[in-house]
């Protein structure tokens, strides 16, 4: 089976010559369909950055990046938009809602750039926050929710155009632990369904809720490794 | 992105606060209301001046002292005055058949006083027919006859200012007025006409000629209305004005003007006047844009992570573009639009005192010019906001 996600000698640097910051480094990796995949490494090892050029929100300064085959890299500003509003659905640390804006109309939000009836719109953005237990809170505002609600608002928006893959940056980093596990009960819920997720965190045990588990350093993926159930003190990498 | 979305969401950030984006608007309210009370004026003016010319009658030739030149640059009269009143009645006994009447007039102002006020007012002296031909009827008492105008009797018709300021609620008529020191009767009490650009045409008195050049004490007329026999001779009419008045003056002692050609030099002076005020205005309309565009760009800075967050989720720089473009066009719309009520709600509560009244024309273009206003300045912050990168905006603090 061909993977969804492919990139070959990825790279993304930022600054000049002699004050190079190599974010990513020749990243080279496959991502196939139904995975669960967390990245972990240290702060600024470019775990976003690598999320970023994934999610077609960044380009890559040398490398290619295939996405289902295709190869992203002579696509137009709109297309590129394209690709972000269905095949990707964005999760981030700071869950990112709009304020002012109730919680149906911020699922909604991708949907109104695909150009979706207001009607069918409402339907499949009350249908997910009812599947992700906010069947009460479509008219609520973000201030008017809990952390762990306004994720799963997120997560709903992330998934209201059935996208390809899932990405989420740090999606319990904000959370306390309790959320946290909610929101990683989601997740595999999703997963299980067939949903093909890709996170980033800082958390071991978080990890470890995860299939695949890859360790990145200074820009460059150090360890990629299965997780095997109930093994002990494996072995990810330095965490 | 449906436009219906985009500017459902542009009317929300608007909504969302209120107060910014009143106080953004209101250099456009302020631009568009000044342009429609100037623009008003101006146009009453000529509409005001015009339905005064027409009550003339179109068969109308004036004679002004002087070389008078009427233009869009002003008004200049040289050379003193050399209209005397025995001209007029050369005029008159040339009986010219093209000729039907002429009417000399004195205009001056005088101090008209009884016992218990006086009043510095406009003193028009003339034959009877003056009342027919300007239209004016009186409310009150009557105008004075030929006869009476051939014997210089000293009697007076009177403003409805002049007889209230005068008599308060007594009734004028047979009571004793003083123009110039000199004593006349008042028969009568015109009706009231107003007041134009502010003049209050019922501070007048109106005497007979006689009488007026006997208070004057000159030989000198202001002005002369010729009515001709029919419309279609108004320009042999002229030549023959011109060949009688030439045997005794130069050229450049009088002008003859029909009444369609003065009315079209007022008219220009007036459009002038109003484009120019007009022109003013629309200084603070440019002020007001730039209010727009700086409040947009504000806008656009405070809203980046919304912008990125936009654009992760499938937002093409078009969308943003038009979302930003919109929130711009429709604050200096609806600035437009308040303006424009206000400006015709000003006019309307003027229109007592100065003619007034807001031409199809000037709504249009405080509509069209405020749009504009608004896509001009709204361009630049959101092309700003359209060329963000997803990346920096998301990252944004
Ligand atoms: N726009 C930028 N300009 C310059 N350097 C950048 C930029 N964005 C990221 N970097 C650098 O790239 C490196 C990788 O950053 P990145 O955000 O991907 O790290 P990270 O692994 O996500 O870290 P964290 O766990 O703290 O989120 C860092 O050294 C960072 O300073
Ligand atoms: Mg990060």
């Amino acid at each position: 089976m061909a993977p969804i996600i492919s990139t070959k000698n990825l790279c993304k640097y930022y600054g000049e010559e002699d004050n190079i910051t190599k974010a990513v480094d020749n990243v080279s990796v496959k991502i196939d369909k139904g995975e669960f995949v967390a990245i972990i490494g240290p702060s600024g090892s470019g775990k976003s950055t690598l999320m970023h050029i994934i999610g077609c929100l960044d380009k890559p300064t040398s490398g290619q990046y295939f996405l289902e085959n295709k190869q992203l890299a002579q696509f137009s500003e709109n297309e590129l938009a394209k690709i972000r509003n269905d095949q990707i659905g964005f999760v981030f640390q700071s869950f990112n809602l709009l304020p002012r804006t109730s919680a149906q109309k911020n699922v909604e939000l991708p949907l109104v750039y695909a150009k979706v009836r207001a009607g069918e719109r409402e339907k499949r953005a009350q249908d997910l926050l009812k599947k992700l237990g906010l069947g009460e809170k479509f008219q609520s505002t973000p201030a008017k929710l809990s952390g762990g609600q306004q994720q799963r608002v997120a997560i709903a928006r992330a998934l209201v155009n059935n996208p390809l893959i899932l990405l989420a940056d740090e999606p319990t980093g904000n959370l306390d632990t309790k959320a946290s596990f909610e929101i990683m009960d989601i997740l595999k819920n999703l997963n299980q369904e067939g949903i093909t997720v890709v996170m980033i965190t800082h958390e071991v045990d978080i990890a470890k809720q995860a299939k695949r588990i890859i360790s990145m350093r200074d820009g460059k993926i150090v360890n990629d490794k299965k997780v095997i159930k109930n093994k002990k003190n494996a072995d990810y990498g330095n965490i | 992105m449906q436009i219906t979305e985009i500017f459902k969401l542009a009317i929300e950030a608007i909504r969302v606060n209120k107060l910014r984006s009143v106080l953004t608007s209101l250099g456009i309210i302020i631009g568009v209301a000044a342009i429609i009370l100037l623009v008003s004026i101006g146009s009453g003016l000529q509409n005001y001046v015009t339905s005064e010319f027409k009550k003339l009658g179109a068969n109308s030739i004036f004679i002004l002292p002087g070389k008078v030149e009427i233009s869009a640059a002003g008004t200049s009269a040289q050379s003193v005055n050399k209209l005397t009143f025995a001209l007029m009645n050369k005029l008159e006994q040339a009986k010219s058949p093209n000729i039907e009447k002429v009417l000399p007039f004195i205009e001056i102002f005088v101090t008209a006083s009884n016992k218990n006020s006086s009043k510095v007012t406009r003193l028009v002296a003339s034959y009877s027919d003056y009342f027919a031909i300007s239209g004016i009827k009186t409310s009150e008492g009557r105008i004075y006859t030929d006869s009476e105008e051939k014997s210089s009797k000293k009697v007076a018709v009177i403003g409805k200012t002049i007889a209230k300021d005068l008599y308060k609620n007594q009734s004028p008529i047979g009571k004793q007025i003083s123009l110039s020191k000199k004593p006349f009767t008042v028969i009568g009490v015109f009706e009231p006409q107003g007041s134009v650009a502010g003049v209050d045409v019922d501070n007048a008195v109106i005497i007979p000629l006689s009488a007026g050049r006997n208070l004057t004490g000159t030989d000198l007329v202001n002005q002369v209305l010729v009515r001709t026999t029919s419309t279609e001779n108004i320009q042999e009419a002229k030549k023959d004005i011109e060949k009688i008045l030439l045997r005794t003056l130069s050229e450049d002692d009088f002008t003859i003007m029909t009444q369609e050609q003065l009315l079209s030099s007022i008219l220009q002076i007036l459009g002038v006047l109003t484009l120019a005020l007009g022109g003013i205005a629309a200084i603070s309309l440019v002020v007001g844009g730039v209010g727009i565009s700086n409040i947009m760009l504000v806008s656009v800075t405070e809203r980046t992570r919304e912008i990125g967050l936009r654009k992760a989720v499938g937002a093409r720089p078009s969308d943003i573009l038009i979302q930003f473009l919109l929130e711009a066009v429709i604050l200096s719309l609806v600035g437009g639009a308040i303006g424009l009520l206000i400006g015709a709600t000003g006019s309307f509560l003027i229109s007592a005192y100065i003619k007034s009244s807001v031409p199809l024309w000037a709504i249009f273009l405080g509509v069209g010019f405020s749009s504009l206003v608004g896509i001009i300045f709204g361009v630049a912050p959101a092309i700003r906001a359209s060329r963000l990168d997803p990346i920096v905006a998301l990252r944004y603090e």
